[in-house]
């Protein structure tokens, strides 16, 4: 017979013919796929908030540094060196870089921080308190107070540092830090706010301050900052917007050159966590699909079974053994191609409300405290091109290979004994 | 203070202290053996009151800057130290008494005490350390001395006495070098090796002239090894010896007065 | 009795007659128990792992410490001599399954190290030589040198990043300064015996080893120290002998701390992935629940004109439904069997030596402040391979439901027509 399209139309006919059971595999199958989207959303989802929590509170997803400042962190090291540069100009070229949400100055200093007889050293931050919130979380809730206000002598500092200084809200404090003349710079400042993130370094020694005040302090003149610090959008598109912010830099003509540093550089262990579970990942696709498996070679064994009559008067009739293995693969594509539409279907708007309105398990699991921040339990599903195409091609494969026993049960069928036996 | 710590560890000023008083009395000329002259200096130094007024010059390679001070100092558990000029720093000062260090902020009016910690920091930017303050001079106690060589060198007699420090003595040098003119006593260079043998700073005497009655090296120049370029030079413009002071005088009262 | 008994004998006959029916179900079911022992067990193997690390990085999983000092961590909250004896004597008073693996006592103090090039603030801990070489990290991270010995006296152990920072090899001089317990700043010598890396920088960078005799003299703090800690056979343990010591050293005016307390972010970083292994677990059962439902279903489907031909004979619809149930139950026992067979052989052939996941995470992973060893051992326990088959258990019973019930639903009439 010329017509090759007959083997897919009986196929197809068999499903139709038995629909419960065709339904019911289908929808496992289905569910499957389902199963490993979901998964996969989720754990994107897990790595996502976790990165994002672990970066957000002090150190943004990316940042810039001239070429020698790590690891020394000489306070003389600025962006530009010793020229300074263009602040305003360098900020707007990052903001202006798609996938870069926002982008903040920074400028580090060593000092003492003092009240009355105690005295604390510590890393003092300048920060421009209005751009900063936009790429930190730090200045958005302190415990008590507020953030520093621009243009004042205000400081927000940790808890224990508060706790050791022995001062509350609106104390007065000495800053004191070299100065990039060689002198002792030296003021005073009120405290506006308190932070409590629960990190020891963070709570202990840092002191956060207007960026224009610590410059001062500091003999620095505006145009001499040590960071930018940058949001971005997808924190794994970050260290290839550092390299192309970078690039994009050096091709404007800038007289300074810029080092970017992604949060998988300074908070690694993040990365290779993530990395660790996208390998989970495949774990579990393989585990669902192989479950996946038992159900569906068992379902066709068993219409394999059923149909032996059929498959008999049709090779008594001519038909090569190859064409009869090959209708029992056909149903086992067809039904992953049914189960894929349906799974498909099912599972965007599961992800949609799983992205959308996660459930929130505070309630089974109580909240933690991770590196500064209250890690909510709750179901967030990531988008992603990935999962999806994984999925379905995992799906594709089970089926065709849940089919492949009982085709070869099929063609081993004898056509005299099974139509002998009525 | 330098906060990124310990750069600039020298114990200039104790040094320094240890040679001025040298010179409070005339030595026998028989007294060779040379820890006798380095312990009899010690001797002279405890109990000893002086003050002193000096320029400080740096030069590092991020900025230039030269101080004018003031300083009392008893023994060596007392020092107050006051900023004259540049105006902006004037009344800028710092006071040991005892195991503490304050220093006093005249911008802001206020006092600070400097954390032990800190202890290693550089004092003003300089190559001196608030350790040099509060560091007992313990040269006798923690090193081995002798004479290395005795003769001529550019037409002077001088010793250069071999400091190697006592085994368990907690002192991170691996030995000093010091050159000593025989005719006065006077002090030539000092030079500070680690345990390579390795030179790590160099301080050199120079302009020997009388103040209070004494000889002393007026200039002292400090240069560390691993930075070459950076140097601090202190200059005595005046020196007395011998003066009126007692303990009750280094006070945090005294720490804020403007002169 | 006689009908019951006549169920069962119909039951295990359909089980076996469906020899390669019921081997699929039962191996789906199988599969889906020894994965979830094996992936458990190694989660817990990893978990515990982290934990027995972590421990290490710090003071073990049960510590001892003055009242006032975890605040301050000033030498002024130290342990007497007495009560250091006290603590240790409580750990030694442990037994079989609590008794310690390594004890540490420690007088630490934050201070400066200095070289004739450098200076930098350290943690300094006094530790005895012996105890503490097989009971910190930081004493097996050797690069260079030696651990302390007992009759050290200068010697020091540092950090590789203190190393280098100083510019120290093995037998360099540096000094450490602190204040002493009389208020007073205290040199001390040291010379380097050995150099160690963990991998964390705040530990290379920042951490000194001496002999706690030395420190002792040192800082003027007679036979005190600031922690007592013990590193238990399993982290399982803790609140028992937590509760055991703390009743010994009542009035004492000693503190008890257990590692979740002592390291509060390792206890949140582990919380964190327990709960990703929740989900994970979540999603398996969900699939094994209904490869098993697939498959039973479709036996009961394909077996309707069996059921008819019984129902014939005289069996209830009840009984109908009641046998497929006995079948599923006898299936899922089956299942049981084999798959904590299989997992326990899982498990057991990693179990010497580990799974070695390398390949998937760089030389240093740390987390959650430790540093992570790639090769995770999976951990056995009873109550969690019980925990496994019941959880397999109760889906093989869920799963047998609906298809009982739905034959029950069987109509004689239609089931005997000819297909």
């Amino acid at each position: 017979m010329g017509d090759r399209w007959i083997w897919w139309r009986l196929a197809w006919r068999n499903l139709c013919r038995n629909r419960r059971r065709t339904l019911i595999t289908a929808s496992a199958l289905a569910f499957g796929y389902l199963a490993s989207v979901t998964m996969i959303g989720l754990w994107g989802g897990m790595m996502t908030e976790m990165i994002e929590t672990g970066t957000n509170l002090v150190s943004g997803q990316l940042q810039l540094h001239d070429p020698d400042y790590y690891p020394e962190r000489s306070m003389y090291t600025t962006l530009g060196g010793r020229d300074g540069i263009d602040v305003d100009e360098l900020l707007a070229l990052v903001r202006d870089t798609p996938g870069i949400v926002a982008a903040s100055p920074r400028v580090y200093g060593g000092g003492l921080i003092s009240s009355g007889s105690e005295t604390v050293a510590g890393m003092l931050v300048g920060v421009d308190p209005v751009h900063e919130v936009e790429v930190t979380r730090l200045l958005r809730t302190p415990v008590e107070g507020r953030a520093p206000r621009a243009g004042e002598r205000e400081i927000l500092i940790g808890r224990d540092m508060a706790n050791v200084l022995d001062v509350g809200l609106g104390a007065e404090v000495v800053l004191v830090a070299p100065a990039s003349d060689g002198s002792l710079g030296n003021d005073l400042y009120r405290v506006s706010g308190i932070f409590a993130t629960g990190v020891a370094g963070l709570d202990g020694s840092f002191g956060i301050l207007p960026i224009r005040s610590l410059q001062e302090l500091m003999a620095l003149p505006e145009n001499r900052i040590h960071e930018v610090a940058a949001a971005v959008e997808d924190p794994w598109a970050a260290p290839a917007l550092g390299d192309s912010l970078a690039m994009a830099l050096a091709a404007r003509g800038l007289d300074y050159s810029v080092l970017p540093r992604p949060w998988t550089v300074f908070r690694a262990e993040l990365a290779e966590y993530a990395s660790l579970a996208g390998a989970v990942n495949g774990i579990v696709v393989g585990i669902i699909f192989v479950m996946a498996v038992f159900g569906v070679a068992n379902t066709m064994l068993l219409g394999t079974f059923e149909r032996r009559r059929e498959f008999a008067v049709v090779r008594a009739l001519g038909t090569g053994p190859g064409s009869v293995a090959l209708t029992v693969v056909y149903e086992g594509f067809i039904l992953g191609i049914m189960a894929l539409a349906a799974g498909a279907l099912i599972s965007v708007p599961v992800l949609y409300w799983l992205h959308n309105y996660p459930p929130d398990l505070s309630n089974m699991f109580g909240d933690f405290t991770m590196a500064g921040s209250v890690v909510r339990p709750v179901l967030r599903a990531e988008y992603s091109v990935d999962g999806p195409l994984i999925s379905a091609v995992a799906l594709l494969i089970t089926s065709i290979l849940s089919a492949l026993y009982p085709a070869y049960r099929a063609v081993k069928v004898l056509p005299a004994d099974a139509l002998a036996d009525i | 203070m330098d906060i990124s710590l310990g750069d600039r560890t020298i114990r200039c000023l104790t040094i320094s202290l240890v040679f001025l008083g040298c010179f409070l009395s005339p030595l026998p000329t028989h007294a060779q053996d040379p820890r006798e002259i380095i312990d009899r200096v010690d001797r002279i130094m405890r109990g000893e009151s002086s003050i002193a007024r000096f320029t400080m010059d740096i030069r590092t390679e991020n900025w230039d800057r030269s101080l004018t001070l003031r300083a009392w100092s008893l023994g060596t558990e007392h020092a107050l130290i006051r900023i004259e000029t540049p105006r902006k720093e004037a009344g800028t000062a710092t006071l040991r008494a005892g195991q503490e260090v304050w220093n006093y902020l005249p911008r802001v009016d206020r006092t600070i005490k400097v954390p032990s910690s800190m202890m290693m920091g550089s004092w003003m930017g300089s190559h001196f350390t608030n350790d040099d303050l509060v560091k007992e001079s313990r040269l006798v106690d923690d090193y081995e001395i002798e004479i290395a060589f005795e003769g001529e060198r550019d037409g002077v007699e001088v010793w250069e006495f071999l400091l190697v420090p006592l085994p368990e003595a907690p002192v991170v040098w691996g030995k000093i070098r010091y050159e000593v003119r025989k005719a006065d006593f006077m002090p030539i260079w000092a030079r500070y090796y680690d345990e390579s043998d390795e030179i790590m700073r160099t301080m050199t005497f120079s302009e020997f002239r009388l103040m209070g009655s004494r000889l002393v090296p007026t200039v002292m120049t400090m240069e560390p090894a691993d930075k070459p370029g950076e140097t601090t030079v202190v200059r005595y413009h005046e020196l007395d010896f011998d003066v009126d002071l007692d303990e009750d005088y280094f006070s945090l009262r005294n720490l804020r007065r403007q002169r | 009795m006689r009908r019951t008994l006549t169920l069962l004998r119909l039951a295990a006959r359909g089980v076996l007659r469906e020899a390669r029916r019921s081997l699929l179900t039962a191996a789906a079911m199988a599969l889906g128990l020894a994965l979830l022992m094996f992936t458990r067990s190694l989660a817990d193997g990893g978990h515990e792992d982290w934990i027995n690390a972590g421990v290490r990085m710090g003071a073990g999983h049960v510590l001892f410490q003055a009242p006032g000092y975890r605040e301050s961590r000033s030498l002024d909250d130290r342990l007497s001599g007495i009560q250091a004896r006290a603590a240790i004597a409580a750990l030694d008073a442990l037994e079989g399954p609590l008794a310690p693996m390594a004890t540490t006592i420690r007088l630490s103090t934050n201070g400066l190290a200095s070289s004739a090039s450098s200076a930098l603030p350290v943690v300094i801990h006094g530790v005895n030589p012996e105890t503490e070489a097989s009971f910190s990290h930081a004493a097996e991270r050797i690069t260079e040198g030696r651990y302390l010995e007992q009759d050290d006296r200068l010697a020091a152990y540092v950090g590789q990043g203190v190393a280098e920072r100083l510019g120290l090899s093995l037998g360099s001089r540096f000094v450490l300064t602190a204040q002493s317990t009389d208020g007073e700043i205290q040199g001390q010598l040291a010379r380097v015996v050995g150099v160690f890396r963990t991998g964390l920088p705040e530990v290379d960078e920042g951490v000194v080893h001496i002999p706690i005799a030395t420190a002792r003299s040192w800082l003027g703090a007679a036979d005190g120290a600031t922690t007592v800690g013990a590193i238990l056979p399993t982290s399982g343990v803790v609140p028992e002998v937590v509760r055991a010591v703390r009743s010994d050293v009542e009035g004492e005016d000693i503190r008890v701390l257990g590692w979740r307390e002592a390291y509060p972010q390792l206890d949140a970083a582990l919380r964190i992935d327990d709960y990703g292994d929740y989900v994970f677990l979540g999603i398996l059962f969900a699939i094994v629940a209904l490869a098993v439902l697939n498959t039973v279903l479709m036996a009961v489907l394909h077996r309707k004109r069996e059921f008819g031909v019984l129902q014939a004979l005289g069996l209830t619809p009840a009984e109908t439904g009641l046998l497929v149930f006995t079948e599923g139950l006898m299936l899922t026992a089956l299942a049981g069997v084999v798959g904590m067979i299989a997992g326990a052989a899982l498990t057991w052939g990693f179990f010497r030596d580990g799974l070695d996941f390398s390949a998937l995470m760089s030389e240093e992973m740390t987390f959650g402040g430790i540093v992570i060893d790639p090769v995770i051992v999976p951990k056995f326990r009873m109550v969690q391979v019980l925990q496994s088959f019941f959880s397999i258990a109760v889906v093989g019973i869920t799963a047998s439901i609906y298809p009982a019930y739905y034959a029950t639903k069987i109509d004689v009439g239609e089931a005997l027509k000819f297909e």
